[in-house]
């Protein structure tokens, strides 16, 4: 049902905002830097673990980080730090 | 008029499928209602008094139709809160069915006029119509179904005056945007329209026209920005949070209670971010202390935890609108809680201070008595905790603490967070009398709850209770700071309340002082 000509303060930010373009996919990671990023749930580094070897058997060049705490948004020093360093980032969710 | 054209359709026809919504679950199949020999349709709508007479003097019939096997079926051309609000109101016995515009059942049926009458025979046939109120012609119809029953007799419409009426336009038969302006849904009904917006926690909501959030904000420049509330990050201008206080319910008299618990919910050691996505069932506790208590009508005593009080219960649902609808973190949405509790509609609670014979919460956390202040929790829901028989301090502060062994999970220990005690007054008197203090009482409640590592792991536990010798004892809460103690509650009854944690997330309590107009 279509609703005119009525005046209401919305309790919606209402901002349109433009979604962010994905960034290029690689064709391979031979020799790529993947960053692995633990968010800190229960046995995600296990996750992590079997990720990395199997990258490592494929080439790539891995490092491991971890956010502060799973609940919370990483911290946007270690996003730029990240997105410098690394090609490719995996993200492990956990439980 | 009986098998008029005016019913649009004929003896001999097969009976359309009806498109309807009763109040069972599930579809209304036309051949459930004939298959025990015949069904008779009744449409009809609110708006026209025909309908009402129909109903008024069919209805009484039903239900001994109904045991010879007739299903009489009241077909409503209205919302089906309406159709059930008025099929029983004029006595209608039978079923009762609803339809949504455009009106498909009474588009297939031919329907030009309500009440039209139909009777369908046990294999779908059209026996018989009757349009209007028309009571020779329903006599004439029913006996026509005694006979479709092989029943003797069934019972008959009464004689009454006027034994002719008219019938009124069905709404498939008029323009639609003339329907819509009829129907109880229409365009101009402001409730349903904050329904269709999505401005609403699923309860009916008061629309925040400019006025009402203006008066909300007593003056208060509406631009300002007191941050962004997370998931989606809305900016929480002071009118985007009036605009929720208002369709919460609240009077201009909560709003600056429902600022503190913003700003305080805002502050990133809350973190809200992780309590309103959590699969968690974890809400946000409001406690208010101070005189703003008293000033605002906030309910303290009797069913402190329970409804009955619009300061508590707009002020709480005030800050969960701002969390769902200016964060975005809508139930089924971005809020992922697996089952949720009732306290995340709202939950504001206030402390007895006059009633405790501890120094209240806002007073431990560093304010002066006299400060109105908010603090906000993050917490599970209230298990309540009876004890009418402990003659003791210590043994109704073991059975206190002890009700709380399973927050979060039986053998989840220690906590870390903050498990939040509501003490009844009868309780607490019995703390008072006996001269012990609120630490006493805390740290009692800590040395009580504990138990051997070992005993402790079984299932999902804790990496403590991992590393721990299995011998040594683990308390439920990482520290005595863990446990908050509240009075509230009415002066009689010994019932006290536990309200576990948001758990794993690093969320701290945050006080924020009720800044005056």
């Amino acid at each position: 049902m279509a609703w005119v000509g009525r005046d209401y303060v919305s309790p919606f930010d209402e901002r349109v905002r433009a979604p962010e373009p994905l960034a290029p996919r690689p064709a391979g990671i031979t020799g790529r830097a993947v960053a692995l990023l633990d968010i800190r749930k229960n046995r995600g580094s296990e996750f992590l673990d079997r990720i990395e070897s199997q990258l490592a058997a494929a080439g790539a060049v891995t490092t491991r980080w971890a956010k502060e705490i799973f609940s919370k948004p990483a911290a946007l020093a270690l996003v730029d730090e990240i997105a410098f360093r690394a090609d490719l980032v995996v993200e492990a969710l956990a439980d | 008029m009986t098998d008029s054209q005016q019913a649009g359709i004929n003896a001999g026809s097969r009976a359309p499928e009806l498109a309807v919504t009763g109040i069972d679950p599930g579809p209304v199949r036309l051949g459930d209602l004939a298959a025990g020999g015949g069904a008779l349709l009744v449409f009809g709508s609110e708006e026209c008094p025909t309908s009402a007479l129909a109903l008024r003097n069919l209805g009484p019939l039903c239900r001994s139709w109904e045991q010879a096997g007739l299903i009489a079926t009241a077909v409503f051309e209205d919302p089906l809160e309406v159709a059930i609000r008025v099929a029983r109101r004029f006595g209608w016995t039978g079923r009762v069915v609803s339809q949504a515009p455009p009106y498909e059942t009474s588009l297939a049926y031919g329907l030009l006029a309500v009440p039209t009458t139909v009777l369908v025979d046990r294999a779908g046939i059209v026996a018989g119509t009757v349009v209007g109120w028309d009571q020779p012609g329903l006599l004439a119809l029913i006996g026509q179904a005694a006979a479709m029953l092989g029943a003797a007799t069934l019972a008959v419409p009464p004689p009454v005056e006027p034994r002719y009426k008219p019938g009124c336009s069905s709404k498939a038969a008029i323009d639609p945007e003339i329907a819509a302006a009829i129907s109880s849904q229409r365009a101009d009904d402001e409730m349903e329209e904050m329904f269709e917006r999505g401005w609403t926690d699923g309860l009916p909501v008061v629309p925040p026209t400019p006025e009402r959030v203006e008066a909300m904000l007593g003056g208060a420049d509406g631009s300002v920005s007191l941050g962004f509330v997370p998931p989606s990050m809305g900016e929480a201008s002071l009118e985007r949070v009036a605009a929720c206080a208002v369709l919460a319910g609240c009077r201009p008299a909560y709003f600056p209670v429902v600022l503190a618990a913003a700003r305080a919910v805002l502050d990133p050691a809350f973190n809200l971010h992780g309590q309103a996505v959590t699969t968690q069932p974890a809400g946000q506790l409001v406690v208010v202390n101070g005189p703003v208590r008293r000033a605002i009508g906030l309910n303290s005593g009797m069913g402190a935890l329970g409804p009955g009080f619009r300061a508590n219960l707009t002020i709480g649902r005030a800050v969960r609108l701002l969390v769902t609808l200016s964060g975005g973190a809508m139930p089924g949405g971005l809020d992922r809680a697996t089952l949720g509790h009732m306290g995340k509609v709202g939950f504001c609670i206030a402390e007895d201070e006059e009633t405790s014979p501890w120094e209240p919460l806002h007073v431990e956390r560093g304010f002066e008595a006299g400060q109105s202040v908010v603090t906000v929790i993050g917490s599970d829901a209230p298990l309540n905790i009876s004890d009418h028989r402990s003659r003791t301090p210590e043994d109704l502060a073991y059975i206190l603490a002890w009700a709380a062994a399973t927050s979060w999970s039986t053998n989840w220990w220690p906590l870390a967070e903050p498990s939040v005690f509501v003490i009844c007054p009868e309780h607490a008197e019995m703390f008072r009398a006996a001269g012990w203090s609120k630490q006493r009482l805390r740290e009692f409640m800590f040395d009580a709850v504990r138990r051997p590592a070992g005993q402790l792991r079984r299932g999902e536990t804790t990496p403590f209770v991992h590393a721990a010798d299995p011998a040594a004892e683990v308390p439920k809460w990482a520290s005595p700071d863990a446990i908050v103690l509240l009075v509230a509650g009415g002066e009689a009854g010994r019932y006290s309340a536990v309200l576990g944690p948001c758990t794993g997330m690093g969320s701290q309590i945050v006080s924020r002082e009720v800044e005056s107009g």
